[in-house]
C-alpha cells in the first residue's frame, strides 16, 4: 500500500488549494443541481449510479490511500444503511435525510464497535477481516427472519421521483468530497500519510495511529451507510444477498484502483470509468463481465497510478505543466 | 435433544469434512503466506478442478480418485502462466493490484464456465460418494472418510516439502522476508511461481473432492473461497499444519452449530469464530511459529 | 493540477457520451428483459433467454406486428444482471430511459423479478413476467403494469398430499419438512405444508428452515432419520436439492416419499444425480406431454437448439413473451397504456394453458406432479394427465 503514489502536498499553498477545491465542488453542485431540469431519465439514472459510486470510492479512498486501510467490507455498511433506511422509512415514516443521517450515525458506530476487532490486524488480516464481517452480516440477515430472511423488506411508500433522489445523492457526493477535501487539505492530511507510511514511526512523533484510522474507517463507513440508504430508498425493495453481496466491495475497490489509489481525483474518474463501462459492455450480455476482467487486468497492469496518474504522465500535460 | 448416536456422528462427520476443507484451503493459504496475496480466484481454481475431475471421468471413464494427480498436474500448469504474465509483473506494486488483478481472473473464469459447461449444476456422481458407513451407534458418509485421507495425505507431503526440502528452506525464507531471502540468492520469482501453483494443484485435488462429495456450478468458486478464508484464519496464515488444524477445527465446531441452531447456522457459526480468532489470536491457533 | 483536472473529466464524459450512440432503429418495436444470465441463477436465465427470444424470432418471421397498419419487427434487448437485484434494476432503468423500450419481459426468482418490476411499474411501462410465485408478486405492492403468470403457491404445495392420497401410498405417516428461507420457501414449507399436514392426517415430526445457499444438511438429515419421518417434503433450489439428496444417500436415510419442490425440476437435477434422481417428486407447471398448442415441438426445439436438456422454465418465459406480443399486435400501438390494457384482456391458450390474468394481475398455471424415473420426468398425478405409474416406495 505505501507504494501508492499521492499527488505531493504543496504545503506551502495547501489552505489556497483548499480553498480552489472548495470553490470548484460548490460550483460543480450549483451547476448540477439544475441537471434534472433539462436532462433526460437515462442521465439522471447514471448520475444517481455515479453519485453512489463517488461517495462509496471517496471513502474506500481516504482509508486506502492515506490510512493504509485496504477494506474489502464497504458492503457490510451499505447493507446496514439499506436495512437502516427502509425499516426508518416504514416503520417511523421519517422523512429520507433524517432517515439518511441516522443511517450515517449507525455506520459510524457499527465501524467504531468493530474497529477493536479489526484494528489488531494489521495490512492482509485487516482486509481479510473486512470480507469476513459482511459475509457475517450477510449470513446473519439471511437467517434473522425479524429482518426478513432471504426475502427481504419491501419500501411501503412509493419512493420519491427520480430529480428528487438525483438531488439528494447529488448532495450527498458533494458533502463527501467536501470532507474528503477537508480532510486531505489541512494538517489531517500529513497525519494520516504518516500514519499509513510508518504507523510506529508515527507513534513515536506523538500521533495516535489507532485514533487516526479510527477516524478515517468510521468516516468512510458512515459515508458507505447513506450510499446503501439512498440506494434502498431509490429500489424500494431489499434483500440480504444483493445488499451484502462482495459485488459492492469489488466495485469500489476497482473504481479506486482504475481512478488512481490516492490520488484526488482518481474516485471521480474510476467511479465514471466503472459507470461507462458497465453500460458499454451489457449490449454483449453474453460475455461481458469477462471483458470487463480483461479490462481491469489491462489497466492495473499498465496504468499503476490509475487513469489520472496516466494523464498526469500524458506529455501534453507535461508540457502544460513544467 | 437429539440422542448421542446423532451427537457423535455429526461431530465425526465435521471433522472428516473439515479435513477436506483444509485441503480446499491449503493453496489459498500457502500463496499468502509467501506472496502476500489474497487469492481471490481461489475458489474458482477450486471449481476448476470440479470440472476437470468431472470431465476426466467422463473422457476416460477412470475412476477420478485414480485421475487425480492428473487433476493436480493439469490445475498446476494452468496456474503457471497466470503467475508469469498476469502476477509476476506486478511485484512490488502492493497488495492491491494482485489481490485486483486475481478478481479479474476470477470473473473471466465464471464467465468462461458458463460459456463452456452452460450454468447447469453437476456433480461427480460415483457410488461411493453416496453410501453411509457405520461403526457402532456412528454414521457417517464415506466419501468423506476417502476424501480426508487423501486431503491429510497431502497436506502432510506439502508439509514435508515445505520443512524438510531446499525448495521449502528456500520458500520459507520468502515467506519471512523476500527481499532478504533474494539478497541471500533465493530465486523469490522462482519459489512464489511454484507455490502458486502448488496451491492450484491442491486445489485441483480439493474440487474434485468436493465435486464428488457434494455439487457445483459456475458461480461456487464464490463460496469456496469465503470457507477457505476461514480455515485459513482459524489455521494462521501461510502455516501448512495450522491449516489443517483450523480445517478440522471449523469442520467440528460447524456441524456442532448446525446440530444446536439448525444448519442454516454452520456458515454464520464459521464466521463468527473466524471474527473472533482474528481479534483475539490473529496469527490463528497456532500462534508460534509459521512454516 | 488543474489542467489534468479538466483532461480526466473530458475523457470521462466522452466515454460516457459515446455511449449514447447505438440506440435501436426507429421503426423496431423494441421490448427489453434483464436476465441471470451470469451468477448463481444462471441456469435459469439461459432458459428465459431461449422462450424469450423464440417467441420474438416466430413474430419476426411472420413478418413482425402492426402498428397503425404498418408491419414492423420487433427487437428484442437482452442484458445480463449478474444475479444481483441492484444491477436488474438499473438494467431495467437504462433499457426504459436509454432503449426506449415499449414493454419489459421479467427476470426470474422474486428478488430479481420485483427489483425489474418496480422499476418499470413506476416508469409505467408493461411488464410480463413468469418465474415469480404469485403469492410472492402479490405480496410486494398493488400492481398496475406489472402481470406475473407463475404457479400459485397453496396449489403447488397440495399437489404432494393430494397425489399421496390419491394413489394409497401407505407410509407410517410420519412427515419431515425442509425448507429454504426464500420468499415461496417461507410461504411452502413454513405455513402451508404443516397446515395441510394436519388436514391430510400427517404428524409433522421436523419442520427446519436453512438459507437458499446452504449446503450442508447432515443434521436435519439425521434428525429426520432419528424421527423415523417416512414422507419427506423440501423446498430447495437445485444445487441444495442434489446436495440434499446425495447427503440423505450419504446419510443412510431412506424415506418412503421423498417430494423436492423447485430444484428437482430440471433436467440437470437429474443428470447430476443419476440413478439416486429415481422416485423424487416434484412438482411441475409443465411438461412436453401436456395437451397445449405447441407443448411437445417446444422442449424438442430446445434440446435440438442449445444442446442442453430443458425445464419448465422454457416454457413461461415463452409464453410471457407470446402474451405481450399478442397484446402489442392486439393493441396496434406501441403505446404503453394501450399495451396494459391489451394484457388485461389476455384470455387464451398458451404453451403453459389457459392464461387470463385476475384483478391482482396474476394468472395461475395448472400443476402436475412428476416423478424422476431412470432420467425422464414422468407425469403420475393427476390421473387425467398422467404417463406412467408411481414408483413407490422410493427406491
Amino acid at each position: 500500500m505505501s507504494d501508492a503514489i499521492v499527488s505531493s502536498p504543496r504545503v506551502g499553498s495547501a489552505s489556497t488549494g483548499g480553498l480552489v477545491e472548495v470553490a470548484v465542488l460548490v460550483g460543480a453542485l450549483g451547476v448540477l443541481w439544475f441537471v434534472p431540469d433539462f436532462a433526460g431519465d437515462y442521465w439522471l439514472q447514471l448520475g444517481f449510479r455515479t453519485c453512489v459510486y463517488l461517495v462509496l470510492a471517496q471513502g474506500w479512498n481516504l482509508m486506502a490511500g492515506s490510512a493504509g486501510l485496504v477494506s474489502l467490507g464497504t458492503s457490510s455498511f451499505i447493507g446496514l444503511g439499506a436495512y437502516a433506511a427502509l425499516g426508518l422509512l416504514n416503520r417511523v415514516g421519517a422523512p429520507l435525510p433524517l432517515a439518511l443521517l441516522i443511517c450515517a450515525t449507525a455506520g459510524g458506530v457499527l465501524a467504531a464497535l468493530v474497529s477493536p476487532a479489526l484494528f489488531r490486524l494489521r495490512g492482509l488480516y485487516f482486509t481479510v477481516g473486512t470480507l469476513a464481517l459482511a459475509e457475517l452480516l450477510r449470513l446473519l440477515m439471511v437467517n434473522v427472519s425479524a429482518f426478513g430472511g432471504a426475502t427481504g423488506i419491501i419500501l411501503q411508500e412509493d419512493p420519491p421521483a427520480l430529480p428528487v433522489l438525483f438531488r439528494y445523492v447529488l448532495v450527498l457526493a458533494f458533502l463527501a468530497s467536501l470532507t474528503i477535501t477537508l480532510c486531505t487539505r489541512t494538517r489531517v492530511s500529513v497525519i494520516l500519510r504518516a500514519v499509513r507510511d510508518d504507523e510506529d514511526a508515527a507513534a513515536q512523533m506523538g500521533i495516535r495511529p489507532y485514533r487516526v484510522k479510527l477516524g478515517a474507517f468510521v468516516l468512510a463507513s458512515a459515508l458507505a451507510a447513506m450510499a446503501g440508504g439512498i440506494q434502498a430508498a431509490k429500489l424500494g425493495a431489499i434483500e440480504p444477498y444483493g445488499m451484502f453481496g462482495l459485488q459492492w466491495s469489488i466495485d469500489v475497490l476497482s473504481m479506486v484502483i482504475i481512478g488512481g489509489v490516492g490520488l484526488r481525483l482518481g474516485p471521480l474518474v474510476g467511479a465514471l470509468f466503472v459507470v461507462a463501462l458497465g453500460e458499454a459492455l451489457a449490449d454483449y450480455p453474453e460475455a461481458h463481465t469477462a471483458i470487463a476482467g480483461v479490462i481491469l487486468i489491462v489497466l492495473i497492469r499498465f496504468a499503476p497510478q490509475g487513469i489520472v496518474g496516466l494523464a498526469v504522465k500524458l506529455p501534453l500535460i507535461g508540457r502544460v505543466q513544467a | 435433544m437429539p440422542d448421542i448416536g446423532i451427537i457423535s456422528s455429526t461431530i465425526v462427520a465435521g471433522v472428516l469434512l473439515g479435513g477436506i476443507l483444509a485441503l480446499t484451503a491449503l493453496g489459498l493459504s500457502i500463496v499468502l503466506g509467501v506472496m502476500r496475496l489474497v487469492n481471490l480466484a481461489h475458489g474458482d481454481f477450486l471449481v476448476v478442478g470440479a470440472y476437470a475431475g468431472l470431465f476426466f471421468l467422463q473422457f476416460t471413464g477412470i475412476d477420478p480418485l485414480i485421475g487425480l494427480p492428473v487433476v493436480a498436474v493439469f490445475v498446476g500448469m494452468l496456474a503457471l502462466p497466470v503467475y508469469s504474465f498476469l502476477l509476476a509483473p506486478l511485484a512490488g506494486r502492493g497488495a492491491e493490484a494482485q489481490m485486483m488483478t486475481m478478481f479479474a481472473v476470477s470473473i473471466i473464469l465464471e464467465n468462461a464456465f458458463v460459456l463452456a459447461f452452460s450454468a447447469d449444476t453437476r456433480s461427480i456422481a460415483r457410488d461411493y460418494a453416496t453410501v453411509p458407513l457405520t461403526l457402532g451407534p456412528i454414521t457417517f458418509p464415506l466419501i468423506y472418510l476417502i476424501g480426508f485421507a487423501i486431503s491429510v495425505t497431502l497436506i502432510l507431503a506439502v508439509h514435508w516439502l515445505v520443512s524438510a526440502t531446499a525448495f521449502g528452506r528456500d520458500l520459507r525464507a520468502s515467506a519471512v522476508d523476500a527481499q532478504a531471502a533474494a539478497t541471500l540468492g533465493v530465486d523469490v520469482k522462482r519459489v512464489q511461481m511454484l507455490t502458486f501453483a502448488l496451491g492450484a494443484a491442491c486445489a485441483g485435488v480439493g474440487g474434485t473432492l468436493m465435486g464428488a462429495a457434494f455439487q457445483f456450478g459456475p458461480s461456487s468458486g464464490g463460496a469456496y473461497l469465503l470457507n477457505s478464508l476461514a480455515v485459513v484464519v482459524l489455521g494462521g496464515l501461510g502455516n501448512v499444519i495450522g491449516t489443517l488444524i483450523g480445517g478440522i477445527a471449523l469442520g467440528a465446531l460447524q456441524s456442532i452449530g448446525g446440530l444446536t441452531l439448525g444448519d442454516g447456522y454452520r456458515d454464520l457459526v464459521g464466521m463468527a469464530l473466524f471474527l473472533l480468532v482474528l481479534a483475539f489470536r490473529p496469527d490463528g491457533f497456532l500462534a508460534k511459529g509459521r512454516t | 493540477m488543474k489542467h489534468h483536472i479538466g483532461k480526466s473529466l473530458a475523457a470521462a464524459a466522452a466515454a460516457t457520451l459515446a455511449l449514447s450512440i447505438g440506440v435501436a432503429f426507429a421503426d423496431d418495436i423494441v421490448i427489453g428483459a434483464s436476465l441471470p444470465l451470469s451468477g448463481p441463477l444462471a441456469g435459469f436465465g439461459s432458459f428465459q433467454q431461449w422462450g424469450y427470444k423464440r417467441a420474438v424470432d416466430q413474430v419476426n418471421r411472420a413478418g413482425g406486428i402492426a402498428i397503425n397498419g404498418a408491419k414492423q419487427q420487433v427487437k428484442l434487448i437482452i442484458r445480463d444482471d449478474k444475479t444481483d437485484p441492484n444491477a436488474t434494476a438499473s438494467n431495467t432503468e437504462t433499457l426504459i430511459s436509454r432503449d426506449r423500450v415499449v414493454a419489459m419481459l421479467g427476470s426470474c426468482t422474486p428478488a430479481l423479478v420485483h427489483a425489474g418490476a418496480l422499476v418499470s411499474e413506476r416508469a409505467k411501462k408493461p411488464m410480463v413476467t413468469g418465474c415469480d410465485p404469485l403469492e410472492a408478486f402479490k405480496s410486494v405492492r398493488k400492481w398496475n403494469y406489472v402481470w406475473d403468470l407463475f404457479f400459485h403457491e397453496p396449489e403447488l404445495a397440495a399437489v404432494p398430499f393430494k397425489a399421496m392420497a390419491d394413489l394409497g401410498v401407505k407410509t407410517n405417516k410420519k412427515l419431515a419438512i425442509w425448507h429454504d428461507n426464500g420468499p415461496d420457501g417461507q410461504v411452502i414449507g413454513g405455513k402451508i405444508w404443516p397446515a395441510l399436514a394436519k388436514e391430510f392426517g400427517y404428524e409433522v415430526v421436523q419442520n427446519s428452515e436453512f438459507p437458499i445457499d446452504n449446503s450442508q444438511f447432515t443434521s436435519v438429515i439425521a434428525e429426520a432419520k432419528s424421527r423415523g419421518a417416512e414422507v419427506v417434503l423440501v423446498d430447495a433450489i437445485t444445487p441444495q436439492a442434489i446436495a440434499i439428496r446425495k447427503q440423505m444417500a450419504s446419510a443412510g436415510y431412506m424415506p418412503k416419499v421423498l417430494n423436492i419442490e423447485k430444484g428437482a425440476e430440471p433436467v440437470q437435477f437429474a443428470e447430476a444425480l443419476g440413478k439416486l434422481s429415481d422416485g423424487i417428486l416434484v412438482g411441475g407447471y409443465w411438461d412436453p406431454a401436456f395437451p397445449y398448442p405447441g407443448a411437445a415441438d417446444l422442449a424438442k426445439a430446445f434440446e435440438s437448439e442449445t444442446k442442453l436438456t430443458s425445464s419448465q422454465h422454457i416454457a413461461d418465459s415463452y409464453a410471457a413473451a407470446q402474451v405481450l406480443l399478442d397484446a402489442i399486435t392486439a393493441a396496434g400501438s406501441t403505446d404503453s397504456e394501450k399495451i396494459n390494457a391489451a394484457i388485461a384482456k389476455t384470455d387464451k391458450s398458451y404453451v403453459v394453458g389457459p392464461v387470463k390474468f385476475d384483478e391482482n394481475h396474476t394468472a395461475k398455471l395448472p400443476i402436475v406432479s412428476l416423478q424422476w424415473q431412470s432420467g425422464k420426468a414422468v407425469i403420475i398425478w393427476p390421473k387425467s394427465a398422467k404417463t406412467g405409474d408411481v414408483l413407490f416406495p422410493l427406491p
